[in-house]
């Protein structure tokens, strides 16, 4: 690489998006087994997307009357916007709580928010039976219906994800007349982002309040919500938790001179997880009494909601709080993962496995739809690696303010 | 709704607002074990038991006495990260007892704002000021009125001698000039060295006795012109 350096400058295309290298070397540097596994799951997971517009859903997904939501509503759309509230949690810490410390994981919090939306968009696309239909929602007054609310913020959300992002986007194309009106437009944008958060997180919780005859009462309840709120902030904790770790270890190069003290935000993460956690656990304890559901404590359900309760909420509430008080950021690593994993259960539990849940048949997702929505996470994870590669998200440019 | 016909409404109520009592009864306790712990127990120690610690601190370090947990300034002021976030600044051992007992200590306006490095801090003696440097950035949040009106607080300068706190974002950036632990403790002994460099002629007998520097070193070296070496040592 020095030595094609020191024959000829690298050219724009080369430096920029070849990372300075030539098209051979930088595609001998793609050989990889990840790459190959990534590149096997799009290469059957796109003609299967494609499948899908050709033939309709039925060709594909395991879908019906009485369940038209799957695992594209409650795995891509569901829990991928969930995960992806990291990008307003930490935005709102970073600019409008003044928590400056967390500046060096703003960036990549909110990366992850824009591609985590950009995939739910995708999934939402290709579970809508006539995409084409998708325009009505900005000509319609469709104010009566809850969708009508997440399409709507959904779309602004993501507008403002994009802005946001377009700041380490222009820094890298170097266009400082178009990033720097954008860099002072940052506290405005996370006003914005917070606002219709927390208007579409919990509408994708009102969206179940409909539904109170065919949501297990151990999860339905009219509060649910608050619920969602709630449990969008642990993923936006949990998640930029998970993704800072791995960015730290994989894209370690990276940080080399760099002195930012990961293991102290994750422990400052941690310590808010614990408290949000914590009131989560008795509010959904208040759900249940209030739905007078304590009955329905036993069988399946009553076990696969105390593993929730008890596994999936309390046990990393503790372990936040123990790795905080202790100032030990590997527990609270610990119970990142388990926060994570926490949201993954919490909406497949509400959108598919307790939905429908007296029904005498019941949804099982085909392999298309497993496959499509496994391809989606590693298309984002990729396009999250290239981007992080290239422009300034994991280091921000010295001359860019704290904000 | 069937399978809940156990609970009355009544019941139900009873239950709910137990619940919520019993929630706020043990966040209270998880709370303060969240926020407690082995760092936030020692910026406690040091703040409501400055003696002892002090005291340890002043055999390992020799003449010149610095608490763990304290970050110091080339410029001989101190900052010391609170549990609530805040910093306290103040000045160190060293500038104390280098300077001596002042008249006048001049502090900044609640509000305003500081840059490490920049000068903070005025003492005033015998008709002469020197400033002193703030050891980070920030915006003033509170002044140690005691401290301005009673100097002779300077006397515990990690405790009582503290003189204000500032809301600052940079802590992580500003840290990096400053000294902590080992380090701090072998910079103040140097700079005790280079202070017992210029003692030895006219005080050499009272340091080789082994004992503590006296208070007001700079007045005792040069009574007209001590503002010249406690600015020296003071880089202001």
């Amino acid at each position: 690489m020095t030595s094609v350096a020191a024959t000829a400058q690298p050219n724009w295309f080369q430096e920029k998006i070849l990372l300075g290298m030539t098209g051979r070397q930088y595609l001998r540097s793609l050989v990889t087994p990840w790459n190959f596994a990534a590149a096997a799951i799009i290469a059957v997971g796109v003609p299967l997307m494609i499948w899908r517009f050709a033939f309709g859903l039925a060709s594909v997904t395991n879908l019906s009357q009485t369940q038209p939501w799957g695992v594209w509503i409650g795995f891509d759309m569901m829990t991928g916007i969930a995960l992806a509230a990291g990008g307003f949690t930490i935005g709102a810490t970073v600019e409008l709580f003044g928590l400056k410390e967390f500046h060096p994981i703003e960036r990549p919090a909110i990366l992850t928010g824009f591609l985590g939306y950009v995939m739910a968009v995708i999934g939402l696309i290709l579970d809508l039976g006539r995409p084409w239909n998708m325009v009505q929602v900005m000509i319609r007054n469709g104010t009566h219906s809850v969708l009508f609310e997440v399409a709507w913020c959904v779309m602004c959300y993501t507008t403002v994800l994009s802005l946001e992002f377009a700041v380490p986007f222009f820094e890298w194309l170097g266009w400082k007349r178009l990033y720097t009106p954008l860099r002072k437009a940052l506290l405005a944008l996370t006003v914005l982002s917070v606002m219709f958060s927390t208007m579409h997180q919990s509408a994708l919780g009102s969206l179940f309040i409909i539904a109170p005859g065919k949501l297990h009462p151990l999860w339905y309840s009219p509060w649910i919500w608050i619920f969602f709120f709630i449990t969008a902030v642990i993923a936006g904790i949990s998640m930029v938790i998970v993704e800072s770790t791995l960015s730290h270890q994989v894209f370690a190069e990276k940080f080399k001179g760099q002195h930012v003290d990961l293991d102290k935000l994750t422990i400052g993460l941690g310590k808010a997880g614990a408290i949000v956690m914590f009131a989560y656990f008795f509010l959904r304890l208040q759900g249940v009494v209030d739905g007078h559901a304590f009955g329905y404590v036993k069988g399946f359900y009553g076990a696969w909601w105390l593993l929730e309760m008890v596994g999936l909420v309390l046990l990393p509430a503790f372990l936040y709080a123990y790795g905080a008080r202790n100032r030990n950021a590997r527990v609270v690593r610990i119970g990142g993962i388990l926060g994570v994993i926490m949201i993954v259960f919490n909406r497949l539990t509400v959108s598919l496995i307790a939905y429908n849940w007296d029904q005498p048949v019941r949804y099982v997702p085909s392999w298309q739809e497993i496959w499509v929505s496994i391809t989606l996470v590693t298309v984002g994870v990729l396009l999250f690696r290239w981007i992080v590669n290239r422009m300034p998200v994991l280091t921000p440019p010295a001359d860019a303010p704290a904000h | 709704m069937t399978a809940n016909a156990f609970l009355a409404s009544y019941s139900a109520k009873v239950l709910e607002y137990t619940l919520a009592i019993t929630y706020l009864i043990l966040f209270v306790g998880f709370w303060r074990y969240v926020q407690g712990g082995k760092v936030a127990q020692a910026a406690k120690a040091v703040a409501h038991a400055p003696e002892r610690i002090r005291e340890a601190a002043r055999g390992a370090a020799g003449w010149f006495s610095v608490p763990e947990a304290v970050y110091l300034h080339p410029g001989h002021t101190w900052a010391r990260l609170e549990s609530d976030g805040t910093v306290t600044v103040g000045l160190d051992d060293f500038a104390h007892r280098l300077v001596g007992p002042v008249a006048e200590v001049g502090l900044p306006q609640l509000g305003a704002g500081v840059s490490q490095g920049a000068a903070a801090i005025r003492l005033g003696a015998d008709h002469k000021t020197v400033s002193m440097l703030s050891p980070v950035d920030g915006t003033v949040v509170a002044v140690n009125r005691s401290a301005a009106e009673q100097p002779e607080r300077l006397g515990d300068p990690y405790g009582a001698g503290w003189l204000f706190k500032v809301k600052t974002s940079k802590l992580a950036a500003n840290a990096k000039q400053l000294l902590s632990g080992e380090g701090a403790r072998r910079w103040l002994d140097a700079a005790g060295e280079s202070l017992a460099a210029r003692l030895s002629p006219q005080l050499g007998h009272v340091l080789q006795d082994g004992g503590v520097p006296i208070h007001g070193i700079a007045r005792e070296l040069d009574p007209e012109n001590w503002d010249h070496i406690a600015r020296e040592f003071f880089l202001s």
